[in-house]
C-alpha cells in the first residue's frame, strides 16, 4: 500500500478516542448550528452581567458568600466533566453563583484597602483586552508546548493550594499564599500566579477560535465563554489578592 | 481619581473585548504548523509522503 492508499481504503480511525467527538458531526452539521465567534462573545456578554448581578447580591448579602461558592464549584465539575452540551442552562448558574461568591469576597477585601475593588476591576479587564489583542495579532502564538507548559504550572499551583488549604485545618497554611503576607516573596509569587491566569486567557481565546473554524455545535459557545468566565474568576481573585499584598507594605 | 482611571480601564477594556473578540484572528496566527489540534482534524504538514513496505520478522534474517 503506498501514498495514503490505506486511508483511501480503510477511511479515518473509527476509534471514538481519536475522533473526540467533534470531527464526524462538524462537517455535517448546517451553518445556523454551528458555533460562531460572534455567538461565543455574546454569550461571554450574557455571562459577564450575570456575574455582575450576582455580585451586587454578595456585596449586599454577605452571609451567601460560602454557599455561592460550594454551588459554583459543583457547577463547574458538572459543567466540566459531566454535561458540556447543557453548558447553556450550567454556565449562567455558574457566573449568578460565582458573582455572588465574588460579592463577598470583594466587600472583605473592601472594608481593609479602600478601592480596591475597582481596581481589580480595571486590571482584570485591562489584561483581558491586551491579551486578546496580542493573541488576534499573532503575537501570542499558543503551541502544544504552550499548552503543557501551562497545564503544569496550573497543577502546581493548585497543589500548592490544596497543601495550604488542608493545613489551614491544623491551624496552619502556607504563609507565601496569605493575603495578608506583604514580603518581596510573597509578592512575587502572587505575580507569577498573575501571569500563569492571564496567559489561560490565550488559551480560552484559542480554544474559541478553533471551535469557531472547525464550526463545533452551537452548545460550544456557551462552553467557550464558561471557560472564559473560570479564568476571568481566578484572574480577579489572584489580582485581589496581589493588590492586597502590595498595599500591604 | 482611582475609580475614574481604573473605572474607565474596565469600559474601554470591555468595548475593545467585544469588538475585537468577534473578529477572526490574524492569517499570522491561524495558518502555521504548530496549532493546538484539539478536535481531531489530522494536519496535512504532518502527513509523510512515500512508499510503505511490510516487513516480516522471517526477512531479518
Amino acid at each position: 500500500m503506498s501514498k495514503h492508499s490505506a486511508l483511501n481504503t480503510f477511511g479515518r480511525s473509527a476509534n471514538p478516542a481519536f475522533t473526540r467527538g467533534f470531527e464526524s458531526n462538524a462537517q455535517t452539521l448546517p451553518l445556523s448550528e454551528r458555533m460562531t465567534l460572534d455567538g461565543a462573545v455574546n454569550k461571554t456578554g450574557i455571562l459577564l452581567s450575570l456575574c455582575f448581578a450576582g455580585a451586587i447580591v454578595g456585596w449586599n448579602i454577605p452571609a451567601l458568600t460560602i454557599p455561592a461558592a460550594l454551588i459554583g464549584f459543583i457547577l463547574g465539575m458538572v459543567t466540566i466533566f459531566r454535561s458540556k452540551e447543557k453548558a447553556g442552562s450550567t454556565a449562567p448558574l455558574y457566573a449568578l453563583s460565582q458573582g455572588i461568591m465574588l460579592g463577598g469576597i470583594t466587600l472583605m477585601y473592601e472594608n481593609v484597602f479602600d478601592g480596591i475593588a475597582i481596581q481589580a476591576i480595571g486590571l482584570t479587564f485591562g489584561i483581558l483586552a491586551s491579551l486578546l489583542l496580542c493573541y488576534k495579532s499573532g503575537l501570542i502564538k499558543p503551541t502544544e508546548n504552550f499548552r503543557l507548559m501551562l497545564g503544569a504550572a496550573i497543577g502546581g499551583i493548585f497543589i500548592l493550594y490544596l497543601v495550604s488549604f488542608i493545613m489551614s485545618f491544623f491551624g496552619g497554611g502556607i504563609s507565601l499564599l496569605s493575603p495578608t503576607n506583604s514580603s518581596w516573596a510573597s509578592i512575587g509569587i502572587s505575580l507569577a500566579i498573575v501571569v500563569v491566569a492571564a496567559l489561560s486567557l490565550v488559551l480560552d481565546f484559542d480554544y474559541i477560535e478553533e471551535g469557531a473554524e472547525k464550526g463545533l455545535p452551537k452548545y460550544m459557545e456557551w462552553y467557550g465563554a464558561f471557560s472564559l468566565m473560570v479564568t476571568l474568576v481566578w484572574l480577579y481573585l489572584e489580582i485581589l489578592r496581589l493588590l492586597s499584598k502590595i498595599r500591604s507594605r | 481619581m482611582n475609580s475614574i482611571i481604573f473605572g474607565g480601564l474596565a469600559i474601554l477594556s470591555l468595548f475593545v473585548f467585544f469588538n475585537l473578540g468577534k473578529v477572526k484572528a490574524s492569517k499570522k496566527q491561524t495558518d502555521r504548523n504548530n496549532r493546538i489540534n484539539r478536535f481531531g482534524e489530522l494536519n496535512p504538514d504532518n502527513i509523510i509522503e512515500g512508499e510503505a513496505d511490510e516487513v516480516n520478522e522471517n526477512d531479518k534474517d
